[in-house]
């Protein structure tokens, strides 16, 4: 081809004698026979039926307690409220109560979930500015038009964070009592930082820095989102640093959930005193919420959620169940193959001999 | 006189020698706007111009519609408000594919310029103001009077005016029209001859002024009506004053011409049919499929664009947040939106890539025929070429193989093998041809080679003067025919209308019998030195009903002698009773015809004087008898006279096959192609080949036209074949074997399919049961006929093969046409998709290369559509749980990236190497080929299922992380990472049950597609490029976390093991299912493909393979003397001429009179 020819003799336009342009490379023929087949798909099955096993067994081992508040307890009040819009602007709390029979061993993961509500709707995923929340200035002051209708206020002030993500945020907010045996009730730590992703937190999510100025003075001119009660820079009150676009909170709701059921991480125990030094303890506990997200309009529900974790992560029983029916599958198709081996296949094989 | 001519239809009007006046007229065209008369002289093959190119190869290109429908696809990307991928992820392949094919297009059509350059700029020699100049082809302008030397190649077609020759005779070969290759003759009008010769030629030619009145420019190659008009005369013109375009001029000095016709209005090249573009079957099938897909998607689409309508008036308008998303709060619009949307997001499942990967799979395989060095000529230097790189599957799936006899077949080199004098045989036929050692022949000043017979018995027997049957037997070869010699350096060229008696003549030279020359009367003859005049008498022509001739001569010694050649079975019944060695003789011929020779009987006769003089008496009268009753007489007379023959001998010759012919034959009826010849030549010829190239079995019946007739005519031709059949079986009393048929036709018969159409069709289904067709006669527009026919009856694809300019039509004409690169002028080549130079190579082009192609292309097509649908339809499924709003499931990145990097070269390399047996073993196991003749890879229920893998695939893909994930705190880019892997996985593993052929390549193509997954995944998660583009590279640090989650992997690996468990059950399936298919493949010991040519043809039947390709013709140009310069006296001519009232002569012969062949003496 390419090759310049040194041979301009009678046989010049000779092709190549190469493996490769004659087709005989040397190639290996996997020459498969029901000998090799057969036992492949018992031990398919095999595989997966022990890993179904064990995943089953490690999640069986996990605790979990799941609580849905929408209008359970004292909300039901709240509910009603939050239905009417005018009300927004008012506060509302209210107190579930529940108990744990079995003490919950090791770190204790507290999520709040949702259903019903689309995280993963393609405009609704859109709508938000990866560069303004990186800590870009031009577009802090000018969002991506993909964050309309949630770009601009009226008045015409940017917002940041712009976009209908940042808007929608999970704004209840949680706080877990135990009533230990003695009568006296204990609040539950709950560490609320590092809940997020390392690189979010470090990279994908910045704050503009300008030598000199605060982050109030950094966020001037610039609107906070609408249905925000808090301009960003005011997220979290009582740590200065956790303010901004990388506020925790904020960084959890942006990761957004694929399906319209889903969980997000709200904290996690803090093990460092008495009594949950060894994880919770058995007993009745309450949870103060702060009930602020509305969930009536699309037929939505939240909930809270105390779980251990294993390797393998939260309570999942589809997974070994899926592997435990992959495995009876494969296995019940190499029982079908091998009668049909037996039935047919033998003669060939008869033959051979 | 005008007017006349306009009714009469002879509107095409040439003014000899006024160029001005045409020039005028000339055919002009400006952007495909044309307007004038006459075109030129310059062949234009090429399509682009620079400044059409650019328009030209876009518009070409979007006549495609998958180009179109990726064009769309850009511009609703770049829609925002829609866009649910980013543009440039489709436009840069669409430009990539649009530019590729550009320039390979601007490349041909270079290529195509320079061979018309080449041809435009030969020399031809101009009158041009009364003296002739050399000009090029492309200056010629209908009305110049041109100049043909010796072997030149005719510029255009002409009106010959004079020649060098005596009567302006002159002689044309006809190769590149019709395929044969002995010398036709043409001759100018008497008027023409003697005004034009007369005077110095260049003033008077350039004062001929005569208008030439005749058709307009049509293709039939066989006829031509016209009429000069000069000097206030008018004359008629047929096909025999015209020189063609193409033929080139033997034998004569020089010929005088005036162009009629140039450039695309002569008659070869309105026979050259359109040139089409060919698609193969395979990608019409697909064609289908993708344009079932695009509309499948486009349903998919919206349905769930109105789920998205619904969802947002539901849901979307109640959340508030939401609410404000509905694009102008109106559901149908946004419904509308979702729609385009959903359009771009299905869109990778027929990708772009697929049609470039279709390209380079399609010239690597053309490549590789190239490459191939067992169909590599070394003779010759010439490998194996693919001209048309888009026809490689089509080889696979070959069901009718229409062949071209002379050139492609045989050599076209007729070779005295064999006879049989007194009862003796002579030479060896199963020697072949070149391991024959040539017998001494020093003795023999004459002889100059070319006798491929070794019978010293014979030589002996000639020069011991013993035998006087053999002299008489050698003496009849040579003088017994109507070759012409022509001197040369002291030895004697013989000019021959047919090869077959060059070479009986060339024989009797190389064995002493030299015939030096001959004039009207006299033949003189070399034997064994001995210089003999025979006076001539009388010449019986040869015509295909009499399949005989005879010549009557007086030897030197007084004696009257008739010799004669022909059929056996004509030359048997007219012999005397109890010839000596006859049944010997017969026996013999039984021998030559199973060795597949021509044999002709030669006989003699001792005419006494007196019946003679009776018998001349008669024919002089006869011949002045009207022309209908003479001939009808005439034959009766010669009959007469062609009596009580005495038999001498037989001889045989070879038509010497092209190598390995009947092999390749065999070995292509054995993969189930039904081969038909298609031949100019006769009938005679064609059925003798047939036989030798073991086409027709000797027990094979001959179903001819007659019969066919018959049974098309009757209401069922079905039934009646096969009652036809059955009826043969009872009268040969042969059971099975008996089945076989070969149906015969010619070009005349063929021309009734014409007139009744709905023949067509049940010709076809008798001709599937049949075992061959021969169709003799036939011209290059029939040949294209036939093909079409056998392309609109049936669904097999069609083959042509030839090697000369006859074929051309055939060829284009053909699903796939192959062009024999022979030894002289590539015209079949030039238009062929595929160039051999050897007939044999076709095995190899079609058992192993067509066949892999086919199967390599079939499992790409399916895989193709496998991985690019299973893993586009995923979305769909998403749809469902994401409001319809056409969210994405991947990352843009992985989708551009996935049928490009993650999952092409695996395929590639199994479209390139895939073997599923060896090259040995297709040849070996011929039946193999069947897969591709029945579609059984690439047929639409194939293609089907293939597709409904796919959507099981995607369910799979879709459903089995949705229940892992669902509920939980894993988010959306982990599931898209986590999707993305269990599909790349699938892809990967289902090309590992694919490929049956491991290479290096193959391994490392695998291994390279899953690593760069890994690789390329962790680059676009990188944050340095986040922090460059963050719109772009969004998904920034997920695979860090997702490569290293248990769920992650376990999730995506058990999707991608239930995701190919039914191929993996298919393939077990097929294991256990065939291992009586693969035992018989591999383990039955090899052997190799067996000739049947040592079976006997023992039928009793005696078959005619007399066959002189020629006409009545030369016999008659003999003995008028025209053609004959005359080295001996020319007196006696005239004297004869004078003498004799019923001499023929020219003018006789312009007048078509009766044949007429004796002199008097």
């Amino acid at each position: 081809m390419g090759k310049v020819k040194g041979n301009s003799g009678p046989l010049a336009q000779r092709p190549d004698n190469s493996a490769f342009k004659q087709q005989r490379l040397p190639a290996w023929s996997p020459m498969l026979t029901a000998n090799t087949v057969l036992p492949f798909f018992y031990f398919m099955a095999l595989i997966c039926m022990l890993l179904g096993v064990w995943l089953l067994l490690t999640v069986q081992s996990i605790q979990e307690v799941k609580l849905d508040y929408t209008e359970a307890g004292t909300c039901d009040v709240c509910f009603e409220k939050r239905k009417n819009v005018s009300n927004a602007g008012q506060s509302c709390s209210c107190t579930v109560e529940f108990s744990i029979e079995k003490a919950f061993k090791g770190d204790v993961f507290f999520y709040y979930g949702l259903r019903n509500f689309h995280q993963n709707l393609r405009r609704y995923m859109d709508s938000r500015d990866d560069g303004q929340m990186v800590g870009r200035k031009n577009k802090l002051k000018n969002p991506t038009t993909y964050c309309q209708p949630f770009d601009k206020d009226s008045a015409g002030r940017p917002i940041a964070p712009c976009g209908a993500v940042a808007n929608s945020m999970f704004n209840d907010s949680f706080s877990l009592k135990y009533h230990g045996p003695t009568g006296a009730s204990v609040p539950v730590p709950l560490y609320r930082k590092g809940i997020t992703w390392y690189t979010d937190k470090n990279v994908k999510y910045r704050n503009p820095r300008t030598e000199n100025l605060t982050l109030a003075q950094e966020f001037e001119g610039v609107a906070k989102p609408p249905y925000w009660k808090n301009p960003v820079y005011q997220l979290d009150v009582l740590d200065p640093t956790n303010n901004g676009f990388i506020n925790d909170d904020l960084i959890v709701w942006m990761r957004e959930a694929a399906f319209p059921n889903f969980r997000k991480l709200y904290g996690i125990l803090y093990r460092a005193d008495k009594p949950f030094t060894k994880g919770l303890p058995v007993g009745n506990y309450s949870i103060k919420i702060s009930y602020n997200f509305p969930v009536q309009y699309f037929r939505g529900r939240k909930e809270v959620m105390l779980t251990t974790l294993t390797w393998f992560g939260g309570q999942n029983h589809f997974l070994p169940i899926a592997y435990l029916v992959t495995s009876s599958l494969s296995f019940l198709l190499a029982v079908v193959l091998t009668v049909v081996w037996w039935k047919f296949g033998k003669d060939g094989k008869n033959m051979e001999e | 006189m005008a007017k006349e001519s306009v009714d009469s239809g002879l509107t095409w009007e040439v003014r000899a020698n006024s160029r001005h006046y045409h020039k005028h007229k000339q055919k002009k065209s400006f952007l495909s706007i044309r307007w004038g008369r006459y075109a030129d002289n310059v062949l234009r093959s090429y399509k682009y111009s620079p400044l059409t190119f650019l328009p030209l190869t876009l518009f070409e290109q979007f006549q495609r519609v998958a180009n179109l429908y990726f064009l769309l696809m850009v511009v609703l990307q770049c829609v925002p408000a829609i866009s649910s991928i980013p543009w440039y992820i489709t436009i840069i392949p669409l430009l990539s594919v649009l530019s590729v094919r550009g320039l390979k297009d601007l490349a041909s059509d270079m290529a195509r310029r320079r061979s018309d350059l080449k041809i435009n700029s030969r020399p031809c020699d101009i009158l041009i103001s009364q003296r002739f100049s050399t000009a090029q082809w492309k200056d010629l302008c209908v009305g110049d009077v041109l100049r043909i030397c010796k072997d030149q190649v005719i510029p255009a077609d002409l009106l010959l005016l004079s020649s060098s020759e005596p009567h302006s005779l002159c002689y044309v070969e006809t190769a590149d029209i019709d395929g044969e290759t002995n010398l036709k003759y043409r001759q100018a009008l008497s008027e023409t001859h003697n005004e034009l010769t007369s005077h110095p030629s260049e003033e008077t030619l350039a004062a001929f002024d005569g208008v030439v009145l005749c058709e307009e420019p049509n293709n039939r190659l066989y006829t031509f009506r016209g009429q000069l008009l000069w000097r206030g005369q008018s004359f008629l013109l047929d096909k025999e004053h015209i020189l063609l375009r193409g033929t080139v001029l033997r034998n004569t000095e020089f010929a005088y011409g005036l162009t009629i016709y140039t450039g695309t209005d002569t008659k070869i090249l309105r026979n050259c049919g359109k040139l089409r573009v060919k698609k193969t079957r395979t990608e019409k099938v697909f064609n289908k499929v993708v344009l079932g897909i695009v509309l499948s998607v486009m349903l998919a689409a919206l349905l769930l664009a109105i789920g998205s309508g619904v969802f947002s008036s539901l849901v979307m308008s109640r959340t508030e947040v939401l609410s404000s998303l509905v694009v102008n709060g109106n559901p149908v619009y946004t419904g509308f939106l979702v729609f385009w949307s959903y359009i771009i997001l299905l869109s990778p499942a027929m990708p772009i890539a697929l049609y470039i990967t279709f390209e380079v799979i399609h010239t690597v395989h053309s490549k590789f025929i190239g490459w191939d060095l067992e169909m590599f000529w070394q003779q010759a230097d010439r490998p194996a070429q693919a001209r048309n790189t888009s026809l490689n599957e089509e080889l696979g799936q070959v069901g009718y193989l229409l062949s071209d006899k002379t050139g492609t077949l045989t050599q076209n080199c007729l070779l005295f093998r064999q006879c049989c004098v007194a009862g003796e045989i002579y030479g060896d036929a199963s020697v072949r041809a070149e391991d024959m050692k040539p017998m001494d022949l020093s003795w023999n000043s004459f002889s100059c080679g070319g006798l491929y017979m070794s019978a010293p018995g014979l030589v002996e027997k000639l020069r011991g003067q013993q035998c006087a049957l053999s002299r008489q037997f050698v003496t009849a070869l040579s003088l017994c025919h109507t070759v012409m010699a022509e001197w040369k350096e002291d030895a004697p060229v013989y000019q021959a209308a047919s090869p077959d008696e060059e070479a009986l003549v060339g024989a009797a030279r190389e064995l002493g019998w030299v015939f030096l020359s001959r004039t009207r009367d006299f033949i003189v003859v070399s034997e064994l030195g001995v210089t003999r005049q025979y006076q001539l008498l009388a010449l019986l022509d040869f015509t295909s009903k009499r399949r005989r001739m005879s010549i009557l001569v007086r030897e030197p010694e007084g004696g009257l002698k008739l010799y004669c050649k022909g059929a056996d079975i004509v030359i048997l019944e007219r012999l005397q009773k109890d010839c000596p060695y006859q049944e010997r003789i017969e026996r013999s011929l039984e021998l030559f015809a199973q060795a597949c020779l021509r044999t002709l009987c030669v006989a003699v006769r001792s005419v006494p004087e007196a019946s003679w003089e009776q018998w001349s008496k008669t024919l002089a009268k006869s011949a002045a008898m009207t022309t209908c009753d003479c001939d009808t007489m005439l034959e009766r007379l010669y009959d007469e006279m062609e009596r009580e023959l005495q038999l001498l001998g037989v001889t045989a010759i070879e038509d010497r096959l092209q190598e390995g012919v009947p092999e390749t034959i065999d070995l292509l009826q054995q993969a189930g192609i039904k081969v038909w010849v298609l031949t100019g030549d006769k009938k005679e010829t064609a059925v003798n080949i047939g036989y030798s190239c073991k086409l027709l079995d000797p027990d094979t019946r001959l179903l001819e036209w007659q019969e066919l007739r018959q049974i098309l005519q009757s209401p069922d031709p079905g039934v009646s074949f096969f009652k036809a059949r059955q009826t043969d079986m009872w009268a040969e009393d042969r059971g099975t074997t008996g089945s076989k048929t070969a149906v015969i036709l010619t070009g005349p018969e063929l021309a009734e399919f014409d007139q009744r159409p709905e023949w067509g069709a049940s010709f076809m289904s008798l001709a599937e049961q049949c075992q061959a067709v021969l169709c003799c006669r036939v011209t290059p527009g029939q040949k294209a006929d036939i093909v079409t026919l056998v392309r609109k009856h049936t669904k097999s694809v069609t083959m042509s093969i030839g090697d000369g300019a006859n074929d051309v039509n055939m060829i284009k004409t053909a699903h796939v046409g192959v062009g024999i690169a022979g030894v002289e002028g590539g015209q079949a080549v030039l238009s062929a998709d595929f160039a051999l130079s050897q007939f044999r190579f076709l095995q190899r082009l079609l058992l192993v290369h067509g066949r892999w192609s086919y199967r390599r292309i079939s499992l790409f097509l399916r895989y193709f559509l496998f991985k690019t649908c299973g893993f586009a339809l995923v979305h769909i499924w998403f749809g469902c749980f994401n409001g319809f709003s056409a969210q994405s499931l991947y990352e843009t990145w992985f989708i551009a990236f996935y049928t490009v990097f993650y999952t092409a070269a695996p395929i590639m390399c199994v479209a390139f190497f895939e073997q599923d047996v060896s090259a040995e073993s297709s040849l070996m196991w011929p039946k193999l080929y069947n897969v591709g003749q029945k579609q059984e890879l690439s047929s639409p229920r194939m293609l089907f299922l293939s597709l409904l893998y796919a959507v099981y695939t995607s369910l799979v893909l879709f459903f089995v992380p949705f229940g892992v994930f669902h509920d939980t705190a894993f988010d959306f880019q982990t599931m898209a990472v986590t999707v993305a892997m269990a599909a790349m996985f699938t892809a990967n593993i289902e090309i590992v049950l694919l490929t049956r052929f491991w290479t290096k390549f193959n391994i490392a193509a695998v291994c390279v597609s899953v690593v760069l997954f890994f690789i390329c995944t962790r680059i676009t998660h990188n944050s340095r490029l986040f922090e460059r583009a963050p719109s772009d590279y969004y998904f920034l640090g997920v695979s860090d976390r997702a490569f290293i989650d248990p769920v992650v992997w376990l999730t995506a690996l058990l999707t991608a093991w239930t995701a190919v468990l039914p191929s993996m059950t298919a393939l077990a399936l097929n294991i256990i299912l065939s291992v009586h298919d693969s035992h018989k493949v591999h383990s039955v010991p090899h052997q190799p493909v067996e000739l049947r040519s040592k079976l006997i043809r023992g039928t009793s039947l005696r078959r005619s393979s007399y066959a002189l390709s020629q006409g009545a013709v030369p016999g008659r140009l003999i003995t008028s003397g025209t053609s004959i310069r005359s080295t001996v006296p020319t007196v006696d001519e005239i004297v004869t001429a004078s003498k004799n009232p019923t001499d023929s002569n020219g003018q006789m012969m312009d007048n078509k009179t009766p044949k007429l062949h004796f002199k008097t003496v």
